[in-house]
């Protein structure tokens, strides 16, 4: 399948980088050429110097056959006119676009089968602020997916070295089988999709397939505790921090905003029901002491300044609040980051990334997410009656080596499975895979993962 | 660097190259020549050397090439390359000699065509073909062809993609590495089976014309005869081949373009344009020289100057005639086209046509700049501006290819050869195109080279071949500091 991608920021690199692994024929179109220059170098896809908002490039690139235009730039306009000149040169191609501005977000005719036609929006910043609310949803967690409409959940959970689950092979966990199940473990940079004989180590990254009802039964059998959530802190009123706070004001929840621009933030406080606005710097330990930072649940770093942001964290975390949320942009630095012990890293450009291949691969596959370092993914898949997999005791089927059934959701029943579980025509499944064994997996499953 | 993913692509690469032996072992079985026990011999060592190496070579973690093992992976690929190539004459007794066998084959791989046989024609048509078959590998590239048929290499096949077909300006003609390959390996079949029909409709023996085809599409010029393309004496013959020549110095990315409809592509190219104003001008040039002074008719004349003009430019190496009986003039400008060679991206060796345009074109604007010192001027070509780095690399290919030249000229020259023959030996060499002057002439062949100066005719070819870069890397310290 052919795809245009326009823009090879960070957003439009790692769809491609994504793509081509997945073997689709991808035209990325940037107009620096030492960008083209690196893509060219790292990466199996055609890389067309030019703008995308010329009607010469995208013709060169091919996109009158196209599938598929992704405008991933960190320009609003440049994307909208990359669609539009979509539209013009290729009635049927599918457009996607990365869009910023709340101004034009908010004008829902834009984007209609009249004017732009755009068949999809990305908002970074607001799946990023959904992603915020998720986690503070599930205050053990550093990673939460949703799948099945929310009704199951992947949460990733940090083992600390005083876990009683450190050194213990995963099938001793006795009274939990059939309850929750670990899909998946990141261990450094190294993610292992677990049998039954790993065993866990301090420091892992758990990726857990719970059911959302059954979400504080399981923390306390995982010993973590769930203090509910009362009192947040957000330090950076940015267009992101204001979104956050706005969809906090008015809850229970007590929610302070820090931010050090004075102007902002009397318009702010003018706007605002019950978030209390605080003039200052995020990260001044006075200031972050005064408002108690030790008696906070969260504490969210959310500046545009990658770097302030994980100081504050790490300056929060010294002070005594229970759990940070880290801003950071640049995903090189996610690794790094949690190894000097921030726990939980919010990305816009993951959250593109992310909600960008969700579009791209529907068909059968209902939704698919990546996991941290990006080498492995969850997805959520329907068996089809043709599959090889379908009526067969698990342990009797020949999964790929690198993939698990992490959950079978059959008429509105969840079933975390055991080997002896068995998959029915129809169930919907979420299955752990290592980027490298979806190829296997989709023949397993007889299904294309279908573009368009 | 990472030896052992170095290690396994080799071993596969010789596998492979072993594996390949089955078709001169088939038509050694079918015309009996008594050659299918060393070719069987030679095809069960390699391909379980080959294995073994595979087998011996730890698996990876790290399965991204960068862009040092590429390069390693190139240029070592090529010289096992030449050694699997070695095994069938060492062991059929064609030629007992493993520097010559080397030599032979190497010659063959990098479609240079030298050979140090003396009679072909009593060989076998098992190792015949074997030694045709290293050329039509080598021409579209053994690396090219793995990354085509090898699925799992991805990315690292744009490494080893760039550091065999080393062409100024990338150009891909798909968005994925192994279907550009692929392509181009389609295409390159395509046009070798239409030359080989030709050829075999104009009453050439099926056995003559598969050869020729497969030693005139990679431009490498191995006949099975011993006088070349002379030996049929037909027009007809010239005539196709010519075309071949041609055509196998066209980039390959614009006979895609023309099959894909583009038919005007060859005339629009602006490299392409150069390439066939050069040829046609060298014919013409060629022809009055010759006419009166060696042929007395002004066909004949034609007809010999267009051969020889297409075979050298394109670094194929096939005659028909004798040119070392030439005027000097023109065998001056035949040794000019030794260095000219054919279009970046196709199959033929020489500095390319591409590098030469630019670098004219780069001097032009120089002496623009001393005219008006305040213009802002670039270099374009096709009319898009060609990046300064572009060009600073072409001049640095251009400086090391005449550097190593000089040096490796000097040195047979200490070898004792005379002038013209050492020049021409090593501009044959590497350019790839085999035939050269003097001691090296159209008729005679390369086996009175002293054993010091085969060698290092073998590292020109390499050299040639990969175009300098690829393998001069790999002897700088710095390559190998960690």
């Amino acid at each position: 399948v052919k795809i245009i991608i326009v823009g090879a920021g960070e957003v439009g690199f790692h769809i491609a980088q994504k793509l081509s692994e997945e073997n689709q024929d991808v035209f990325l179109i940037d107009k620096d050429p030492e960008k083209v220059r690196r893509i060219t170098e790292n990466l199996d896809v055609q890389a067309i110097l030019g703008s995308g908002t010329s009607p010469d490039t995208l013709r060169d690139s091919g996109i009158q056959d196209a599938e598929m235009l992704v405008a991933a730039t960190d320009s609003d306009e440049v994307n909208l006119i990359a669609c539009l000149l979509g539209r013009h040169l290729n009635p049927y191609i599918v457009k996607v676009a990365r869009v910023r501005n709340p101004e034009y977000l908010k004008e829902k005719d834009l984007f209609g089968r009249d004017l732009l036609s755009i068949d999809q929006i990305i908002n970074p910043e607001s799946v990023m602020v959904e992603t915020i609310r998720n986690l503070m949803m599930v205050p053990g967690a550093s990673d939460v997916i949703d799948f099945v409409d929310g009704r199951v959940k992947l949460i990733g959970v940090t083992i600390k070295p005083d876990s009683p689950f450190v050194g213990r092979q995963l099938l001793s966990f006795k009274g939990m089988e059939g309850k929750l199940l670990v899909g998946a473990i990141v261990r450094g940079e190294q993610v292992i999709i677990p049998h039954g004989e790993d065993t866990l180590k301090a420091n892992d990254l758990a990726y857990v397939v719970v059911r959302t009802d059954e979400l504080p039964a399981i923390f306390s059998l995982l010993n973590i505790k769930d203090e509910g959530l009362r009192r947040v802190i957000i330090v950076g009123a940015g267009e992101m921090g204001t979104a956050l706070a706005t969809s906090l004001d008015q809850t229970k929840i007590n929610v302070k905003l820090i931010e050090r621009d004075s102007q902002r933030c009397t318009n702010l406080a003018q706007k605002l029901e019950s978030v209390i606005v605080i003039n200052g710097d995020g990260s001044d330990r006075n200031l972050l002491q005064e408002e108690n930072i030790s008696d906070c649940d969260f504490m969210v770093a959310i500046t545009g300044d990658e770097e302030s942001n994980v100081l504050i964290s790490l300056l929060a975390k010294g002070l005594g609040a229970r759990k940070t949320i880290t801003r950071i942009s640049k995903l090189s630095y996610i690794p790094l980051v949690s190894a000097i012990g921030i726990d939980t890293v919010v990305s816009p450009r993951l959250s593109a990334i992310r909600a960008i291949l969700q579009y791209i691969r529907r068909g059968k596959i209902i939704s698919v997410a990546p996991l941290k370092g990006e080498h492995a993914e969850a997805i959520e898949a329907e068996a089809l009656e043709t599959s090889d997999m379908v009526n067969l005791p698990l342990y009797k089927v020949k999964f790929p080596k690198g993939a698990l059934v992490g959950a079978i959701v059959r008429d509105g029943e969840i079933i975390i499975p055991l080997g002896d579980s068995v998959i029915k025509p129809k169930d919907r499944l979420i299955i752990f895979t290592l980027q490298k064994v979806v190829p296997k997996l989709e023949k397993l499953l007889t299904v294309k993962l279908e573009y368009f | 660097m990472h030896a052992q993913l170095i290690l396994r692509f080799i071993g596969i690469l010789i596998f492979f190259l072993g594996i390949s032996t089955v078709g001169p072992l088939l038509v050694s079985l079918i015309y009996e020549d008594g050659s299918s026990r060393a070719l069987l011999y030679s095809m069960i060592i390699t391909s379980v050397i080959g294995f073994l190496i595979f087998i011996a070579s730890k698996r990876d973690r790290e399965t991204h090439l960068s862009h040092r093992d590429g390069v390693a992976i190139v240029t070592f690929g090529w010289v096992a390359a030449g050694l699997v190539g070695a095994f069938p004459f060492l062991l059929s007794g064609t030629i007992p000699d493993f520097t010559l066998a080397y030599f032979e084959s190497i010659s063959g791989f990098t479609t240079t065509g030298a050979s140090i046989l003396t009679d072909i024609e009593g060989l076998p048509n098992g190792i015949l073909l074997w030694r045709s078959q290293t050329q039509w590998f080598g021409g579209m590239g053994i690396i090219v062809l793995s990354i085509a048929i090898l699925p799992f290499l991805g990315i690292g096949g744009m490494q080893l993609y760039k550091a065999e077909v080393p062409s100024p300006v990338v150009d891909k003609l798909k968005p994925r590495i192994s279907d550009t390959a692929k392509t181009l390996w389609y295409v390159y079949v395509l046009i070798t089976a239409l030359e080989i029909v030709l050829l075999f409709m104009g009453g050439m023996p099926l056995f003559e014309a598969v050869c020729h085809g497969f030693c005139t599409m990679p431009t490498g010029g191995f006949s099975p005869k011993n006088a070349s393309i002379a030996h049929y004496n037909s027009p007809y013959f010239d005539g196709v081949i010519i075309v071949f020549m041609l055509l196998a110095g066209i980039n390959f990315s614009l006979h895609y373009k023309f099959i894909k409809g583009d038919l005007t592509i060859f005339g629009r190219d602006p490299e392409s344009r150069v390439f066939f104003s050069l040829v046609a001008l060298f014919t013409l040039l060629v022809t009055f020289n010759i006419f009166g002074t060696v042929y007395d008719s002004l066909g004949k004349a034609f007809r010999y100057a267009a051969f020889q003009v297409s075979s050298i430019i394109t670094t194929t190496g096939f005659v028909t005639a004798d040119y070392d009986l030439w005027p000097s003039f023109s065998q001056k400008l035949l040794l000019l086209c030794m260095f000219l060679g054919a279009m970046a991206g196709s199959t033929g060796g020489g500095m390319k046509i591409m590098r030469i345009v630019l670098l004219v074109k780069h001097c032009y604007q120089e002496i623009f700049r001393i005219i008006h010192p305040h213009a802002i001027t670039s270099v374009k070509l096709g009319g898009r501006p060609v990046p300064t780095d572009v060009l600073s690399s072409i001049w640095g290919f251009f400086l090391l290819f005449l550097g190593l030249f000089v040096v490796a000229a000097l040195i047979m020259a200490s070898l004792g050869l005379d002038m013209i023959s050492a020049f021409a030996s090593v501009a044959a060499s590497i350019g790839n195109i085999g035939p050269g002057l003097g001691l090296v002439g159209p008729t005679k062949n390369y086996l009175a080279i002293p054993f010091i100066g085969k060698w290092v005719l073998i590292f020109c070819m390499l050299l040639g071949r990969l175009e300098i870069y690829t393998v001069i890397v790999l002897l700088m310290p710095e390559y190998w500091r960690k």
